[in-house]
């Protein structure tokens, strides 16, 4: 049976991957932040899932304004980098998982989460600097992914309660898969950041260390937090932290905090970066007469 | 059966009015609602479609013969033309495709950003570098908090 083992939490800025591709780690400027996500790569490693169920929004790459798909999930086999304006990241093709990928699509239709079907896209930096930040620059990633891009950018984006509510359903899916594999979910963007008009550069290290905190023990208080609140106290690209909360309600009931990091600035961004291991993983059984067939089949 | 809704104010219907009316006391932004989605849709996929290589190329070319095999407005046009990004998202322009134009101009983010706050991009780094801009302030204009 399938297991979600962990939760990581990751800002996904652009400049951290341009770091990381042209070796500018040692740099007074970049050096805090390769030192904060060591003791993540180190754990990482001796914590090595099967696949990752990372969460992240397209920024205009895969999907243009044709088409905004609130939550969408990848079935594909593979995921190339993006070419977003300045080439494509020179970083190793993203290995799909399409056997739980697809299980964890159907598992969620029928426990009313509507979600769209991606079999080809391009990713961007959304998805490939958390994968840098963790493993480095290997010559293949470690393991599998199985991308999950959330609408962000045209209002309204799904409310946090909503993703929490998501994140759920993914432990109820992960849970119901016959294989034997550990999964981690991460959830990306975020912290502080606001990249337009005369208010850019808003920086709110004590609402994200609130954040940060409320990650942790059984508290559903960050669910809650309306659109409004990201938008007034972290800025017009805080929203990303919604995100953030996938991630949290996939690991149940209660969590503790292994690893944490927190830096002002990279780029025009406050990086903020937590590890989470679940307590108590419980979830709610599903609300749907479908949901609690499969919820049978688990029991 | 699932848990009562934790959110005391969530799952009740939401007025979408007050919704999209809060947004425009936040102080120096644009929230990208429908309405500018819109407005900005051609002037969004045209600095999509920058991401290809040879529409690049293009652009670089000619960009005023680029821009006019898009149905965009002349004020698009010419906000596109002097990099004035504080217009483009007055005109329903999006950072993240706007961001594909300060690509194809060799500008990171953050050289891109300070050219819409009215300062140098040295002063705009140090800012950031010091903390970033304090969200006192900036929270509310009806509010002054």
């Amino acid at each position: 049976m399938a297991r979600i083992t962990h939760g990581i939490a990751c800002s996904h800025i652009p400049a951290l991957g341009v770091a990381s591709d042209f070796d500018k780690w040692e740099d007074p400027y970049w050096k805090p932040i390769q030192e904060g996500f060591a003791p993540t790569q180190k754990w990482e490693a001796e914590n090595l899932p099967d696949v990752v169920i990372l969460v992240y929004n397209d920024h205009a790459s895969a999907f243009d304004m044709k088409i905004i798909p609130t939550f969408a999930i990848g079935c594909g086999e593979s995921y190339k980098p993006a070419d977003e304006g300045w080439g494509p990241r020179e970083v190793p093709v993203v290995e799909g998982h399409p056997d739980l990928a697809w299980h964890i699509a159907q598992s969620l239709i029928l426990d009313e989460f509507d979600m769209t079907i991606i079999n080809e896209m391009d990713v961007d930096h959304g998805l490939t600097v958390p994968l840098s930040m963790v493993f480095g620059k290997p010559a293949k990633w470690p393991v599998k992914v199985i991308p999950l891009a959330v609408n962000v950018v045209t209002y309204p984006p799904p409310s946090g309660n909503r993703c929490w509510a998501l994140g759920e359903a993914i432990a109820r899916a992960v849970e119901s898969f016959p294989e034997d594999l550990n999964v981690q979910v991460w959830g990306t963007g975020g912290m502080s950041h606001q990249l337009q008009g005369p208010r850019a550069g808003l920086i709110n290290a004590e609402w994200d260390n609130m954040f940060l905190d409320k990650l942790s023990g059984d508290t559903q208080e960050l669910r809650c937090i309306p659109h409004i609140e990201y938008l007034r106290e972290t800025g017009s690209e805080g929203i990303e932290m919604v995100m953030w909360l996938i991630m949290r309600g996939a690991l149940g009931k209660e969590t503790r905090e292994l690893l944490r990091f927190y830096h002002v600035p990279a780029s025009n961004t406050a990086v903020g970066h937590i590890v989470l291991e679940p307590v108590n993983g419980d979830v709610p059984p599903s609300a749907t007469v479908e949901g609690a067939a499969t919820q049978e089949q688990i029991d | 059966m699932t848990d009562k809704n934790p959110c005391e104010n969530a799952g009740g219907p939401i007025d979408i009015h007050a919704y999209l009316g809060e947004f425009d006391d936040i102080p120096g932004t644009r929230v990208y609602t429908a309405q500018r989605a819109r407005q900005g849709y051609h002037l969004n996929q045209f600095a999509m479609s920058l991401m290809k290589a040879e529409n690049r190329e293009r652009w670089k070319a000619d960009e005023r013969a680029y821009l006019d095999e898009w149905p965009m407005t002349e004020d698009q046009k010419q906000g596109v033309l002097a990099r004035d990004y504080n217009r483009l998202l007055d005109l329903g322009g999006n950072i993240y495709f706007l961001a594909k134009v300060f690509s194809t101009d060799g500008l990171s983010f953050l050289q891109a950003v300070s050219t819409m706050t009215g300062m140098k991009l040295e002063d705009y780094q140090a800012m950031m570098i010091a903390g970033g801009r304090s969200p006192e302030g900036q929270r509310s204009i009806k509010e002054h908090r």
